[in-house]
């Protein structure tokens, strides 16, 4: 079947002229703000009440544009006759974001959950010294870091969740007292909810763990 | 030159123009003084035309010649004339003369060896034919004169009137003479198509049927492999050489590639 | 006197048609362009949709240094734009938008040579500027704007010639005044190919060979800065007001229209003008540009076999209908 000549002119014109009666795509930026994805790359947030101090973000960095001091603190011991402990305190956490290629690497290495994405993005600087931001800035952006999107229906249960729910369960049948039943998504630091209410205090680090 | 000798006869119409009678020849009215300025300036831009030493410049004060003829014309209210010497001769023919000379030679700046060792043989053709021309035309319309009042001799009307009237036979050979050439043109340029029995390297099988299928572009294709296989079996043969060659060995071809014709008039053109 | 005023009154509208028309055109194609791209185009300069888009690039052109290369020929290069700019203001003059004397710049006796002829001088501009830059890439614009010129000026010619047949005269409002409806389908093929070559002659998209930016930078006018190649830009939209109204008035009857003839004729004009212009700014967005050896191609095996059949037909109808 020959097409008829001048019919994929014709097509090219109709696919214009459609296209011109379409909404634009354009965002009008400065103007309004663009309505962006929860999982946006903008910038980086630090919980620094979640860090402990490991190093593992620094380490992992391809770019090594984390910079992190810190120094050791004895607890002392919490009941008499007991042992003191030690702890580290975070002196400083910076990101250098003139190095930083948003990989994400950090984020995903860290134990703690104490690093996370946020959709800012408007933290242009007209020096490049000045992007190296450091840990009461990171702080601020954890404010502007969106609760996770829900799972997808019918998704797999987090991983925290599920292991939560089955020691409940264990507990529940070594223990045969039918109480209210200890449903799972108690867990308060397992939950990986980004704290965009400000968490209650600083949290005790892990230091204590026996 | 000629008209502008004519002028002075053309002026003084002996019918009906009132002008004629109440100016005499030292008292001209403004059309005749316009048309004296007028063939003023072209005789002097033909002259630059022929004397100049600038290539593209000569071209161009043949533009203004002819513009001003074109204007002379106007004077003579040879009206459809003036605007066909302007189609035909400015439009087409100048450019067409242009784009000659861009394509081959058109250094900016003098070009002394365009310059002619015969230029007294050439001066002395000019004036004998101007001379001719100017007799000839001043003797065979010595009694004719343009009636200015009347319907305009030269108007759309008039002229194609007498063309379809009176000389119909010249002007149907005139045109199957140039419907010939047109469709020769046409004829050419399939042939292109007819002769390059190699499928285009580059065609979909689909698509073939579309008039403006690229068939010839076959030829530049084979014609840069050519030259590629010359540049690397020559090894060390610098590129410019390589192409010059190539441009060389396929030379009667060449009209339809411009690009790499110029090439090397560019080169020494724009220095 | 009253002569001189009414003289002065004419050249006055068209020179105003000839500065604003092009500007709105130019406006027309940012905004269009844009919503086919699915943009919006400007949006700021002058507040309201990015009105006075035109008016700062106007001002931002005439803000820039005129720069002169050191290699070119710098009479000629100053004076190209000049040539390439008047000639569509003169043929401005001689297009007729509404019935009667009273609605054309001034009558030309032969009309459609005069507006062919002058187009054509247009083009000079442009080789002129093509040569006088010392370019390479400039010079090879220029070649291919000659190259265009001579392909496409005869099926041009031919379909107005065309015209000119069918309605017994070569000039404009006399044109005008003999069309009838059904000239419409009666010269439809000519009127597409008028268009075709006019587009070509005017090197828009798809025939934007002579400018083509991504291989020659811009052609001819590659060295051009300032107000000089706003002068040029000038020229290009000036021309699709011409070779648009010159569409109207040759194929689709002018001032004809269903209705309000007598008194909003003129309305009409702009509109089928307008609605020209719209096709072309449609035409560039949409498709590719040809390349030199497929622009040559069409002119002479399509175009002007197609042309020269219109001319057969017209003849025919013609002495058929005598």
């Amino acid at each position: 079947m020959a097409p008829i000549p001048g019919s994929g002119l014709a097509k090219g014109l109709a696919v214009t002229l459609r296209t011109m009666t379409k909404k634009t795509v354009t965002e009008q930026y400065p103007d309004t703000q663009p309505d962006l994805p929860p999982r946006t790359r903008g910038v980086i947030g630090l919980f620094e009440e979640n860090c402990t101090v490991c190093m593992l973000c620094a380490r992992e960095c391809p770019d090594w544009c984390i910079y992190i001091d810190s120094h050791k603190e004895t607890v002392p011991a919490a009941t008499p006759g007991g042992r003191e402990r030690s702890r580290n305190v975070l002196d400083r956490f910076a990101i250098d974001f003139s190095l930083c290629m948003y990989c994400g690497i950090c984020i995903e290495v860290c134990p703690f959950d104490a690093l996370f994405w946020s959709p800012e993005f408007e933290y242009a600087e007209t020096d490049i010294r000045d992007l190296t931001h450091e840990r009461d800035k990171l702080r601020e952006w954890m404010w502007t870091v969106p609760a996770p999107p829900a799972l997808d229906p019918g998704a797999e249960e987090p991983k925290e969740i599920a292991a939560a729910r089955k020691t409940a369960e264990k507990l529940a049948t070594t223990q045969p007292q039918p109480t209210t039943q200890p449903q799972p998504t108690d867990p308060t630091g397992s939950n990986p909810e980004p704290p965009t209410e400000p968490p209650a205090g600083p949290t005790a680090p892990e230091g204590d763990a026996p | 030159m000629t008209l502008a000798a004519a002028t002075a006869t053309t002026a003084h119409p002996t019918l009906t123009t009132v002008a004629a009678e109440s100016h005499g020849f030292l008292s001209p009215t403004g059309v005749e003084v316009a048309f004296l300025l007028v063939g003023l300036v072209t005789f002097g831009a033909a002259l630059v035309t022929v004397t100049t030493k600038q290539l593209v410049h000569a071209a161009l004060w043949l533009v203004v010649a002819l513009g001003g003829l074109a204007v002379e014309y106007l004077l003579l209210t040879a009206e459809f004339i003036a605007w066909v010497q302007v189609l035909i001769y400015v439009g087409s023919v100048v450019v067409l003369l242009l784009f000659g000379l861009m394509l081959t030679r058109a250094p900016i700046g003098r070009s002394p060896d365009a310059d002619s060792g015969n230029r007294w043989a050439a001066l002395v053709v000019a004036v004998a034919a101007a001379a001719a021309l100017v007799w000839v035309v001043a003797d065979a319309f010595r009694t004719t004169w343009i009636d200015l009042d009347g319907p305009a001799a030269g108007s759309t009307e008039a002229t194609g009137a007498s063309l379809f009237q009176n000389w119909v036979l010249p002007f149907e050979a005139l045109s199957v003479l140039l419907l010939a050439a047109l469709v020769g043109a046409i004829v050419l340029s399939r042939k292109a198509k007819a002769e390059s029995s190699s499928p285009p390297l580059n065609s979909r099988a689909a698509t073939g049927s579309s008039p403006s299928a690229p068939n010839s572009r076959n030829r530049p294709i084979r014609r840069n492999g050519r030259s590629e296989a010359t540049r690397s079996a020559a090894g060390t043969e610098p590129t410019a050489r390589g192409t010059a060659s190539t441009t060389k060995e396929t030379g009667p071809t060449e009209a339809s590639n411009p690009v790499e014709a110029t090439n090397p008039t560019e080169q020494e053109g724009a220095r | 006197m009253n002569d001189a005023l009414d003289v002065a009154l004419r050249l006055l509208i068209v020179f105003v048609v000839f500065l604003t028309f092009p500007l709105i055109i130019g406006q027309t194609e940012h905004k269009v362009m844009a919503h086919m791209q699915g943009r919006l185009g400007p949006m700021y300069a002058g507040g309201f949709h990015g009105w006075a888009q035109l008016v700062a690039d106007g001002v931002k052109f005439a803000q820039k240094e005129d720069v002169v290369p050191a290699g070119a020929d710098r009479r000629i290069f100053q004076l190209a734009p000049a040539v390439a700019l008047l000639p569509y203001l003169l043929v401005l003059l001689a297009i007729p938008i509404g019935p009667g004397e009273g609605a054309v710049g001034e009558v030309v006796d032969a009309g459609v040579f005069f507006v062919l002829a002058v187009m054509g001088v247009g083009v000079l501009g442009s080789l002129m500027a093509g040569w006088a830059s010392a370019n390479k890439f400039s010079l090879l614009g220029g070649l291919r704007t000659a190259a265009q010129l001579l392909a496409y000026e005869l099926p041009m010619l031919l379909t107005a010639a065309s015209v000119a047949m069918a309605a017994g005269t070569v000039s404009l409002p006399g044109i005008l005044d003999a069309f009838e409806w059904w000239w419409l389908p009666w010269q439809i093929v000519g009127a597409i190919v008028f268009f075709v070559a006019g587009l070509a002659e005017l090197q828009r998209p798809p025939f934007d060979m002579p400018v083509a930016d991504s291989e020659i930078i811009f052609g001819a006018y590659t060295e051009y800065t300032g107000l000089r190649f706003a002068l040029f830009l000038l020229a290009e939209y000036a021309g699709i007001v011409v070779l648009c109204g010159l569409t109207t008035v040759l194929f689709l009857g002018g001032w004809h229209g269903p209705w309000g003839a007598d008194g909003l004729g003129w309305v009409w004009t702009l509109l089928k003008t307008a609605l020209l212009a719209f096709v072309v700014i449609w035409l560039r967005v949409t498709y590719p540009r040809l390349r030199e050896d497929q622009l040559q191609k069409l002119s002479w095996t399509l175009l002007v076999p197609l042309s020269l059949a219109q001319i057969a037909l017209t003849g025919i109808v013609k002495v058929v209908i005598q």
